[in-house]
């Protein structure tokens, strides 16, 4: 038996998936760009650009499905938990143009050296954590959600190290700083991506979890 | 547009009948009213309701002991009739599904078509053969007139009290009994009032029960177990003589008296039991 | 690895509906009957004093009955059958020397539908329960009938026409009247069968304001069909389907995180 929420859940899902393939595209393509060298600040700004746009619509729906609907129970944890993860996936959007843009301003988009080799493993662990955190929302995964908190962890201990190892070096160059702040986008990224996880599993279940 | 010019036609026929068909079940009731009224008025004065009742053909004398008697005869039946009816009326609806509700009621309903000369005979036997011609034999017979309808109505009247009005009481902690003589019969006081007027203008106005019960007579009343007079019978007596322009005027004097008498107890009833708030 | 935690700390002082709150009713092992169709089945509830619990269920699941069962109103029917305990205070109300009138003195009742006494003026009826049993002191009565008009939020309208006819006041009005009439008899218990749903929504906002306000004097019952007014004016909530009592606990719980499939499924109105 469908029911008017249902119609208004189906599009907020919808703005909600979309959001989702946008943020891990544009972490992607950050990712990328600060990597290989190259300046792809201005497409990732126009991809934050629609996200914050997208966030906003989601909000306004989320709204106006409660104020319609006084929706209780599975649906009420739906609609609070897409209010939160749609501000994730918003963030996703504005780590990765803080990344491009910190990449462009400070080392004008050259291809920083990364003399620990942290950096390749913090971008890799990210991006899998941004990836699985779409996936589980896409399915509801709670199970899915529930391994981010593994890698957040992992991706605590690589930044932590970085700004240490970073602290001992004599020279500031433009480099290290902006892998510095890179490294510390990244790791908020993760965390984002941590809270979703939350999201999902109290959908699923209804409990609130810490996975950080 | 032929159609509708029919339809209109057609309507406006059935209209018109209608309403025809109403005067003409007015008629009756006007005539009579008028008549009555135009006959009796010249018959009426101070002297014709005061005093005692003449021979027949004799002119002067007045009606004075029929009025009186018709209103004791009928208000002792009422003493009794009114009491007996409410009570069984109000059992016979609170208490429905018993087997003796259903005897009752089924009782009730022959004796409400009880032909009024029957009521007269039992009255007849039951007290007249004891005592003799008297004011109670005829309270009695009216009385068993008077109770079937009274019953009727009151039980009717009960029934249309919302289950709502006694639950809420109930649930106020009162029981059952006092719900019923305080909240139900005040809010079914119309209904049963209604009842109690239509029964006294019946009853005001049976001949034939007091034909056989009081007998009639030309003096005021004098007690009890004696016969006295009544409106009815005065009319009946006085229509039958032969002394036409003597009597007859009388006949149509006393018909109005009674006509008004009803419909002065029915006004009277009417304001006391008015609604007290707006 | 993750760890868990049920709530944080760092919200809102929640009153924790604790143990040590007491219970005013005890239902155990109740089952209801109108002839042969048995109607409740086997219930056990406890009912928490000086809270507001909401009975909610689609229709025909038993919510009325159960409460009428409370008041010993059930039985009033021809054909309808009670067993089990219903314990007040710790004493059974079906016990055997039990008088049905003195347990309905101590829970009062609203109904569905306004039901003033017709024949009586607004003062009359407010004090209809002290009346009717025979208390006729007429200071105690004016003090009733202002202090239970008040405790109604209906004395402010009404104060200035007292006498006038209970049926001349709108619905809503006629609903508070009708609560202060159970409130005038002071009662423990204030059982309440849908008193919202013959009225338009400012009045019905009214009596919600007024139901949260009593709960915290009276135990406090609702049978509603509304949802959304059990999550407003209820601490507890407990779910029937066909008589039987699904799930029952804070009104807050049920609300967010159902336990039972089948509540789940009513609230979120995938079934009628």
């Amino acid at each position: 038996m469908s029911r008017l929420l249902d119609a208004g859940l189906e599009e907020l899902t919808t703005i909600l998936l979309m959001m989702g393939k946008t943020g891990e595209e544009t972490v992607e393509l950050s990712i990328e760009g600060f990597t290989n060298g190259l300046d792809v600040s201005d497409r990732v700004h126009s991809l934050s650009e629609i996200l914050v746009s997208l966030s906003v619509d989601a909000e306004d729906k989320a709204f106006e499905l409660i104020a319609k609907y006084q929706p209780v129970a599975s649906d009420l944890r739906i609609i609070k938990s897409y209010i939160k993860i749609a501000h994730d996936l918003e963030r996703y959007g504005r780590y990765a143009w803080d990344i491009s843009f910190i990449h462009k301003r400070l080392a004008k988009s050259e291809r920083c050296k990364d003399p620990w080799a942290l950096i390749e493993r913090m971008t890799e662990k990210v991006r899998d954590m941004v990836h699985d955190s779409v996936e589980s929302l896409r399915n509801h995964d709670a199970e899915l959600a529930k391994t981010l908190a593994v890698t957040e962890n992992e991706v605590d201990q690589i930044y932590f190290k970085y700004l240490d190892l970073s602290a001992e070096a004599s020279i500031p160059t433009r480099c290290l700083i902006t892998n510095v702040l890179a490294v510390r986008y990244l790791e908020r990224i993760a965390d984002h991506a941590a809270y979703m996880g939350e999201s999902i599993v109290y959908i699923v279940t209804g409990e609130k979890v810490v996975l950080r | 547009m032929n159609r509708y010019a029919t339809r209109k036609i057609k309507d406006r026929i059935m209209v018109s009948l209608t309403y025809l068909a109403l005067v003409i079940a007015l008629i009756p009731l006007i005539s009579i009213l008028l008549e009555t009224i135009m006959r009796g008025v010249p018959a009426i004065n101070l002297q014709f309701i005061s005093e005692r009742i003449p021979p027949l053909g004799q002119p002067g004398g007045g009606i004075g002991p029929a009025i009186q008697g018709t209103l004791i005869v009928v208000g002792i039946a009422s003493l009794i009739g009114v009491p007996i009816g409410v009570f069984s009326g109000i059992s016979l609806a609170e208490y429905p599904e018993t087997k003796l509700a259903l005897a009752a009621r089924f009782l009730n309903d022959v004796l409400t078509n009880m032909p009024s000369i029957v009521i007269g005979i039992f009255g007849w036997t039951m007290i007249v053969v004891v005592i003799g011609w008297s004011v109670i034999a005829g309270a009695v017979a009216l009385a068993a007139m008077m109770i079937p309808i009274v019953t009727r109505t009151t039980e009717e009247a009960v029934k249309l009290v919302p289950a709502s009005i006694r639950e809420a009481a109930i649930a106020l902690g009162v029981p059952r009994w006092k719900t019923t003589i305080t909240v139900v019969l005040s809010s079914a006081k119309k209904g049963i009032i209604t009842g109690i007027l239509l029964s006294i203008a019946r009853i005001s106005g049976e001949t034939a029960p007091l034909l056989l019960t009081i007998l009639g007579s030309r003096f005021w009343f004098n007690g009890f177990t004696e016969p006295t007079a009544a409106l009815p019978l005065a009319i009946f007596n006085f229509s039958k003589s032969p002394y036409s322009t003597i009597d007859w005027p009388r006949a149509w004097g006393a018909s109005l008296i009674l006509i008004l008498m009803i419909l002065g107890i029915s006004v009277v009833v009417r304001y006391f039991t008015r609604e007290k708030y707006v | 690895m993750y760890k868990y935690e049920t709530s944080l700390s760092v919200e809102t002082e929640k009153i924790p509906v604790s143990e040590l709150m007491s219970y005013k009713i005890e239902i155990e092992g109740l089952n209801a009957w109108f002839g042969n169709n048995q109607v409740l089945k086997d219930i056990n509830m406890k009912i928490r004093e000086n809270a507001a619990t909401a009975v909610i269920g689609p229709s025909g699941c038993g919510k009325t009955t159960l409460i009428r069962c409370l008041n010993r109103m059930h039985e009033l029917v021809a054909g309808t059958r009670v067993s089990g305990k219903v314990l007040l205070d710790g004493e059974d109300i079906y016990g055997g020397n039990v008088d049905p009138v003195t347990v309905r003195r101590r829970i009062g009742m609203v109904f569905q539908k306004p039901n003033p006494f017709p024949m009586m003026s607004i003062y009359d009826n407010a004090v209809a329960g002290l009346k009717l049993n025979g208390i006729n002191d007429k200071r105690k009565l004016d003090e009733t009938v202002e202090k239970s008009l008040k405790s109604a939020n209906l004395w402010d309208e009404v104060k200035d026409k007292l006498d006038k006819s209970g049926s001349s006041l709108s619905g809503g009005q006629q609903q508070r009247l009708c609560i202060a009439r159970a409130l005038a008899v002071e009662p423990e218990i204030i059982l309440m069968d849908e008193p919202c749903s013959a009225l338009d929504p400012i009045a019905t906002a009214k009596i919600e304001s007024l139901m949260r306000n009593l709960s915290e004097d009276y135990t406090v019952v609702i049978v509603t069909h509304n949802m959304q007014q059990a999550a407003r004016v209820s601490d507890f909530t407990a779910f029937l389907y066909l008589g039987e009592l699904i799930e029952y606990g804070s009104t807050e719980d049920i609300f967010e995180n159902p336990k039972n499939e089948l509540t789940e499924k009513y609230l979120t109105g995938k079934f009628g």
